[in-house]
């Protein structure tokens, strides 16, 4: 039984190996092999932000609601434009910008699961304003006198790229319990 | 530094599949890691200080155990006091453990209360004379 499982493996094996000797030559196949290979690098280079480690927590969640939308959950203590109605997502920045590395922190409750997780609102900058889906939660945020936990700062002044302000990202950091 | 990060990244992620974040960690994120980012390497291009294989040498220098508490960072936050005590004995453990002195004692809610009602009116001031401190401290043993 084993041994026939075997001989059909060799017979179907051979059988498209001559098919592909038949009909295409060996400059071809090759010519395909360097497209792939081509193509599946320069995908990595595409302008994607992949900075967050958080982003498999970010999709392994339970949750509803549009990210576009001002009322989505996460959206609980922003102040600014959604990324993902400015060309990224709402954890990736459009093209062209760059995370601000320091951010605000804070928690939203989660409607589905009845958890609140910790958010970053990281800013993406080095474009000037975006000017969709603006969007003015606060909830937890204090006077701009106890700064570290105000979200009216341009936390874009705590990145490489600088001062322009684009929009804000709400990225899931874990859960707070 | 660099051998602590994916330690410390670990532990958040870690923290993340198992449900709810540990109390001090949630702490770090909500008071601290904004700033001073995950692993505390701070962000030294805009002025926030690296707490990586730093933080402890506060603890060296006359005044560095006070400083701790009473940055604004740490006194104004909304942590109540035995809460700051033990983020404090955290972010030097998981920061700074080599640092830490020998006779070192953690903080407790008392003392962290003591001092964090005393403002530090001068912080920039006070943190660059404890700075030289330290250096010069570490000039000596070299």
């Amino acid at each position: 039984m084993k041994k026939y499982w075997f001989n059909k493996f060799d017979d179907v094996t051979e059988l498209l190996l001559r098919q592909n000797a038949r009909t295409g030559s060996r400059r071809s196949f090759l010519s395909h092999l360097g497209t792939s290979l081509l193509g599946i690098g320069a995908l990595t280079l595409l302008p994607v932000y992949r900075g967050g480690a958080s982003e498999s927590v970010d999709k392994n969640k339970d949750e509803s609601g549009d990210p576009n939308s001002c009322d989505y959950w996460r959206n609980c203590a922003i102040d600014g434009f959604l990324c993902g109605c400015c060309g990224g997502t709402n954890t990736s920045c459009p093209p062209g910008t760059t995370p601000s590395d320091i951010t605000w922190i804070g928690t939203c409750l989660n409607p589905t699961d009845k958890k609140n997780y910790i958010i970053s609102y990281n800013d993406c900058c080095g474009k000037s304003t975006c000017g969709s889906c603006g969007c003015q939660r606060d909830l937890n945020n204090t006077p701009i006198y106890r700064p570290q936990t105000s979200n009216h700062l341009n936390w874009c002044s705590g990145s490489q790229a600088g001062v322009p302000y684009h929009c804000s990202l709400s990225v899931v950091l874990g859960v707070k319990d | 530094m660099n051998l602590m990060r994916p330690v410390l990244l670990g532990l958040l992620c870690l923290a993340n599949a198992a449900g709810a974040t540990e109390k001090v960690v949630t702490d770090y994120m909500l008071n601290c890691m904004g700033c001073h980012l995950d692993d505390g390497r701070g962000y030294v291009l805009r002025g926030v200080p690296t707490l990586t294989g730093y933080m402890g040498n506060f603890l060296t220098v006359p005044g560095g155990r006070e400083f701790l508490v009473q940055v604004p960072g740490s006194a104004q936050s909304d942590l109540s006091d035995a809460e700051l005590a033990t983020l404090l004995n955290w972010m030097l453990q998981s920061f700074s453990a080599q640092q830490i002195p020998a006779d070192f004692v953690p903080y407790s809610a008392a003392e962290v209360a003591r001092l964090r009602h005393r403002p530090l009116v001068d912080v920039a001031g006070t943190r660059a004379s404890l700075v030289r401190l330290i250096n010069q401290n570490h000039a000596k043993q070299k």
